[in-house]
């Protein structure tokens, strides 16, 4: 018992120490993307200021904006910006694929893309939604707390294998799913299939390292997979690249037709790109209604 | 042999691995390189991809070529390989060594071992034992001995253990020892060296069983007799056995503490058995002389200790009159002031003078008569030097008397003559230059000295060579005579400065003190003393205590010695009186021995050694064996470029930039002598040393440089040593008067001013040739106001080797050049305080001598490097009080 106490109580300082950097590089990133975007642009239920429009029959009394209708002899109505609040649900692969680079120069892909959900809870927290991860808790923290509260327990989720948890979410929620999504498709067809038919709409962004987008290997290798697959020798790694090459794209090929049918977004990253573009593609298509 | 090769194997049946190689060869080619190892996550897209060609899955032919060479290596390297191995010993049964170890086998004692470790190598080889057998008496002055037949390691230890001794061979003795002897083989490593009882021993030596003798070639022997004294310099004597080509040939003149005062160098020509080498050294220096050695291998033949007889040289003075020492006109007051610095002054009649043994009696116009003359004559017969002033008295003897008078040089006429004075035409005249012959040859001859008043030499045949010194018309002044072994020296003038001024001059000086350094040296002990060995000279001229069997010695010996374990070669006799035994005295002439009958020659330096050559094969595989690793790496595509890149960076060193502009360095004035820039480079370089570490200033090395040739713009300050014949060009002198008028500091050194008189000659009168053409301002003495005493440390003396002599400055301020002097002007050879040689010594000695002379002559150096770099920053110092007193008010 005091040796688990004894190791959890590590566990949170090591992640403790490692967090804060990571809150704030997704604070930074969300800082940078915040700036190319905008609220709703409609009218509705909100604190930011829209529009002053004339007085209409119907309206009631009350919502005439007196300031305003002093200065001329019509009376107007101040209307704000439509905020709904909408839940996204987030999740991210933990599966020991992810935890891997392929020279010391790269970030872990596990590390880039708790790093991309992170910036874009920050983008979502800030633009007034509700974040959520799935197989997290059902409530989650709300105002100047939420984005650590999404971190904490972004760091206690468990490795699910490689797909998202079986949880329950509501309908016409929002989902965002960051992986390497290099399991075979007919798991993840089922995956997305299933949370489609809530109906749920959602995106899917993988995270590659480029060693995996291009192989850079040469001569006689011996790979060892990372998730107990068999070790395969390869004697010459050069005449393979071709091969592997179109393997890989058969793959990305069948992701983005899977997210098609369920009318899902479909995104890629390299983790030798910087992570602002990929997160601007993201927050821009969960930004449309 | 093996193949032809002089090729040996210690343990031949590690070789029948070699024929396990073609199984190592196969196992290589089946075992094909082991792949990289990497962790991928896309795994799963590589199942079922091929690739369309097949990849060399077996090891290349050369790699494995490489291998296998590599383990070739290492079984024929376990095999114990020895290259060169000589042949085998003639003979079986016990091997007999016999060793001269006498004086003459000191130089090339290691090799005369190694020959001596090869021998036996080669009778344990054969599982032959050995016996030894060394010819020269032990210290217990034993006889040579023969040893049991002992095996090869108990005799190695022996072998050893064994020292050359300073004493001859006894080649009779070891003979008797030889006597009904037999062995299987005889190896005989000789000194080459002629004895009186070579035939006995060789015939006995054959005797024994067939004989291998062994000698350098060619035999080199020196052997540095006893010196002799001159006026001026110690005339060292050496002996050698006539060589086939020229031999160069250093003698170094050493103090008691091991420092070398001076060197000469000399070069015996081809078939010379005997060579003299004069060391030039001031009278001061030479009395702490206390051995002559050989520049080579250390050996007691080529060290000569000097004793007493070179150094000591009792003056008396014969003081018959009252007043001689009255200051200022007594007789003696100028003798004894001229030599009471360098010599021992001794006083009395003339009874008192001879009873104890003195080298000089100088008498000062004293008439000689009756008993008194003929025991001075007795004296002066036995080799005594008497010095005789002129005066009054002799003057007025008369013609006879003078005649009858034994010890005068020359025959004197009566009366004496005036020059100059109120009723004379005839000026006081000055002296001449003296002739080369004389003792006073170089001694610089003031124009000031006159002479009034003179005795006159009759005019004979003899005269001219009998005068020393003479008056620029060519008449005697001093004139000096042989007299049965000693001699006899008479001024025409007085001691005092009656008759001529020459006593108030430095000349006089000089002039008495090569007198006495001419003279002959004084035993300190009689003839039947027995005088106690107190250190002795090992074989290699290294000072021990005497060996066990040394016993007294007396002084009518030590005249004609013998050098034996008895009475080895050192110092003997109490410390007033310390006399010196010396090897090269007690050897007769050197000649070659001729071999031992019937013996086959070799060469002592010419039988290879024997090496055993496995370490370097293992050595070898191992390196290839690392180039096999590197190889697989770069096969299996492990090994990085900046890997590489890193390794190449580890394995090359830097290369430090020696562009001058990019790092301070100090320059020094390439002189054409490479003794003398030899000095100064190695001066600057312990400078920079110094600097470095004790200030913030970074030096770099040393620069050479020829002004007008070179670039002197990147230097802060030139080291010029001044040589005898420095002649820079109109070229170079128009480059230093640019260097200087932009700021440039030269420091000029003549090296010899001071207490250094006479290592340099000449340099004063280079650097009157020199400063000709150089624009150096009005110079004043260096004083302890000057920025440059005070820049770095507080100075009061600025030493060198040297100290004593003035430094020169620029004496106004000249705010233009930052009131930086252009030159500074000294004699004190600086550069040879501050050079540090290659194990960080400081190989020149400073004179007088101590460490604090040289952190001193250091300090001045870190000084005039801030002074550079630094101008008259400090200078404001000077000025410190003036602004606290403003700031006050």
């Amino acid at each position: 018992m005091k040796t688990e106490f004894a190791r959890t109580a590590r566990r949170a300082e090591a992640l403790g120490a490692r967090l804060p950097p990571l809150l704030v590089a997704a604070q930074r990133v969300a800082a940078t993307v915040a700036q190319g975007v905008h609220g709703r642009r409609r009218v509705g239920q909100g604190d930011s200021f829209w529009q002053y429009r004339p007085f209409n029959t119907g309206d009631t009394p009350g919502r005439i904006d007196w300031r305003a209708s002093a200065k001329t002899d019509r009376a107007y109505v101040r209307e704000t910006e439509w905020e709904a609040a909408q839940t996204v649900y987030l999740w991210r692969d933990a599966s020991p694929s992810m935890d891997w680079r392929s020279g010391a120069a790269m970030p872990f892909k596990k590390e880039r893309a708790e790093l991309m959900l992170l910036a874009l809870a920050a983008l979502l927290l800030r633009g007034g939604e509700r974040v959520r991860l799935i197989g997290g808790p059902l409530r989650q923290r709300g105002g100047a707390g939420a984005l650590e509260g999404v971190a904490e327990t972004l760091s206690e989720l468990p490795d699910s294998g490689g797909l998202p948890p079986d949880a329950p979410l509501p309908r016409h929620a929002r989902v965002v799913l960051i992986g390497d999504f290099l399991s075979p498709l007919p798991g993840i067809r089922a995956a997305v299939g299933a949370m489609a038919a809530i109906p749920v709409q959602g995106h899917l962004l993988q995270v590659l390292d480029p060693a995996e987008a291009l192989l850079p290997y040469s001569g006689r290798v011996r790979f060892q997979g990372t998730e107990a697959e068999r070790d395969t020798v390869v004697p010459r790694v050069e005449g393979i690249r071709a091969g592997y090459a179109e393997a890989l794209a058969a793959q990305l090929h069948g992701l983005a037709a899977l997210c098609t049918a369920a009318g899902w977004g479909f995104g890629t990253h390299r983790t030798d790109h910087a992570p602002e573009a990929a997160l601007l593609g993201l927050y821009a298509t969960l930004s449309r209604p | 042999m093996i193949f032809g090769l002089p090729l040996v194997f210690a343990a031949p049946w590690l070789l029948l691995a070699l024929p396990a190689l073609p199984l190592l060869w196969w196992l290589l080619r089946v075992t094909p390189p082991a792949p990289r190892v990497q962790r991928f996550p896309a795994i799963r897209l590589l199942d079922g991809l091929h690739a369309p060609e097949r990849t060399a899955a077996r090891t290349p032919p050369w790699l494995l070529a490489l291998r296998m060479f590599a383990a070739g290596l290492i079984i024929v390297g376990l095999a114990g390989p020895v290259l060169d191995a000589a042949a085998r010993l003639p003979g079986d049964g016990p091997l007999l060594l016999a060793i001269d170890d006498g004086w003459a086998t000191a130089p090339d004692w290691t090799a005369r071992m190694q020959a001596a470790q090869g021998a036996l190598d080669r009778a344990e080889r054969d599982g032959r034992t050995a016996r030894l057998l060394t010819t020269a008496r032990t210290e217990t002055d034993q006889p040579p001995r023969l040893s049991q037949p002992l095996l090869a390691p108990e005799l190695r230890t022996r072998l050893a253990a064994l020292r050359p001794k300073p004493w001859p061979p006894d080649r009779a003795a070891a003979a008797q020892a030889l006597a009904g002897v037999t062995a299987g083989a005889v190896t005989y490593i000789a000194d080459g060296v002629a004895t009186a009882d070579d035939a006995p021993f060789g015939k006995a030596l054959a005797a024994v069983g067939p004989v291998t003798e062994l000698r350098p070639d060619p035999v080199i022997v020196r052997v540095a007799r006893p010196p002799q004294a001159e006026a001026d310099r110690l005339v060292a004597r050496i002996s050698l056995l006539p060589q086939p080509a020229d031999l160069p040939l250093g003698v170094l003149a050493q103090t008691g503490d091991g420092r070398t005062l001076a060197r000469v160098d000399t070069v015996v020509p081809a078939g010379s058995s005997a060579v003299e080498a004069a060391i030039p050294l001031p009278p001061e220096l030479r009395n702490t002389i206390t051995r002559l050695v050989l520049d080579g291998p250390a050996s007691a033949a080529g060290t000569v200790l000097l004793d007493e007889r070179w150094r000591r040289r009792p003056v008396g003075l014969l003081t018959a009159t009252e007043g001689a020492d009255t200051p200022l006109i007594g007789p003696l007051f100028y003798v004894r002031r001229a030599l009471a610095p360098t010599s021992e002054l001794r006083e009395g009649n003339l009874d008192a003078l001879l009873a104890r043994a003195v080298s000089v009696i100088v008498l000062a116009d004293v008439p000689l008569e009756g008993e008194a003359a003929r025991k001075l004559e007795a004296w002066v017969d036995r080799g005594g030097l008497l010095l005789r002033f002129a005066g009054p008295r002799m003057a007025e003897a008369s013609g006879n008397t003078l005649a009858r008078d034994p010890l005068l040089p020359v025959r004197l006429l009566a009366g004496d003559r005036q020059l100059g004075g109120a009723l004379s035409w005839s000026q006081p005249a000055a002296l001449a230059r003296f002739e080369g012959a004389s003792p006073f040859a170089g001694l610089a001859v003031p124009a000031e000295v006159l002479i009034s008043r003179q005795v006159l030499a009759e005019p004979s045949a003899q005269l001219v060579a009998r005068t020393w010194a003479a008056l620029a018309d060519g008449t005697p002044l001093v004139t000096a005579g042989p007299h049965g072994a000693g001699r006899i020296v008479l001024f025409h003038v007085t001691a005092n400065a009656d008759w001529s001024n020459l006593p108030l001059s430095g000349l006089f000086v000089d002039m008495l003190r090569r007198l006495v350094d001419l003279s002959a040296g004084v035993a300190g002990a009689a003839e039947d003393t027995v005088l106690a060995p107190v250190e002795s000279l090992d074989g290699f001229g290294a000072v021990a205590a005497p060996p066990p069997a040394a016993i007294g010695i007396t002084a009518a010996d030590l005249a004609a010695p013998v050098v034996s374990p008895r009475h080895p070669p050192g110092l003997y006799g109490p410390e007033s009186g310390r006399r010196a035994l010396n090897l090269g005295a007690a050897l007769p002439e050197l000649a070659l021995a001729a071999p031992t009958p019937g013996a086959a020659l070799a060469t002592l330096g010419g039988t290879v050694r024997e090496r055993a050559i496995g370490p370097s094969l293992l050595a070898a595989a191992v390196a290839l064996l690392v180039l096999d690793l590197v190889l697989s790496l770069w096969l299996r595509g492990l090994l990085r470029p900046a890997a590489v890149a890193m390794l190449l960076l580890a394995a090359v060193p830097a290369h430090a930039d020696e562009l001058p502009a990019l790092n301070t360095r100090l320059a020094y004035v390439v002189t054409g002598d490479t003794t003398v820039d030899g000095i100064s480079k190695s001066g600057l370089a312990g400078l920079s040393v110094y600097v470095n570490r004790r200030t913030a200033a970074s030096l770099g090395d040393p620069a050479a440089v020829t002004p007008g040739k070179d670039d002197l713009a990147f230097y802060p300050l030139l080291y010029w040593a001044i040589t005898a014949d420095a002649a820079p060009d109109a070229q170079a002198i128009a480059a230093l008067n640019d260097y200087t008028s932009r700021g440039g500091i030269i420091l000029i050194d003549t090296r010899g001013s001071g207490s250094g008189e006479g290592f340099a000659p000449g340099t004063d009168a280079a650097l009157q040739r020199i400063t000709r053409g150089l624009a150096v301002p009005p110079l004043a003495a260096l004083n302890s106001d000057h920025v440059l005493s005070r820049s770095f440390y507080l100075l009061q003396d600025f030493p060198g080797r040297f100290t004593g002599d003035t430094v020169w400055v620029q004496r106004d301020q000249d705010r233009n050049n930052d009131s930086v002097s252009p030159v500074i002007i000294g004699g004190n050879d600086w550069a040879a305080a501050w050079a540090v040689d290659a194990q960080g010594r400081n190989p020149y000695s400073t004179i007088p001598g101590g460490t604090r002379q040289r952190t001193l002559a250091y300090r001045f150096g870190v000084n005039l490097v801030m002074y550079a770099l630094t101008g008259n920053y400090k200078g404001d110092q000077v000025h410190v009080p003036a602004i606290l007193e403003r700031l006050g008010q």
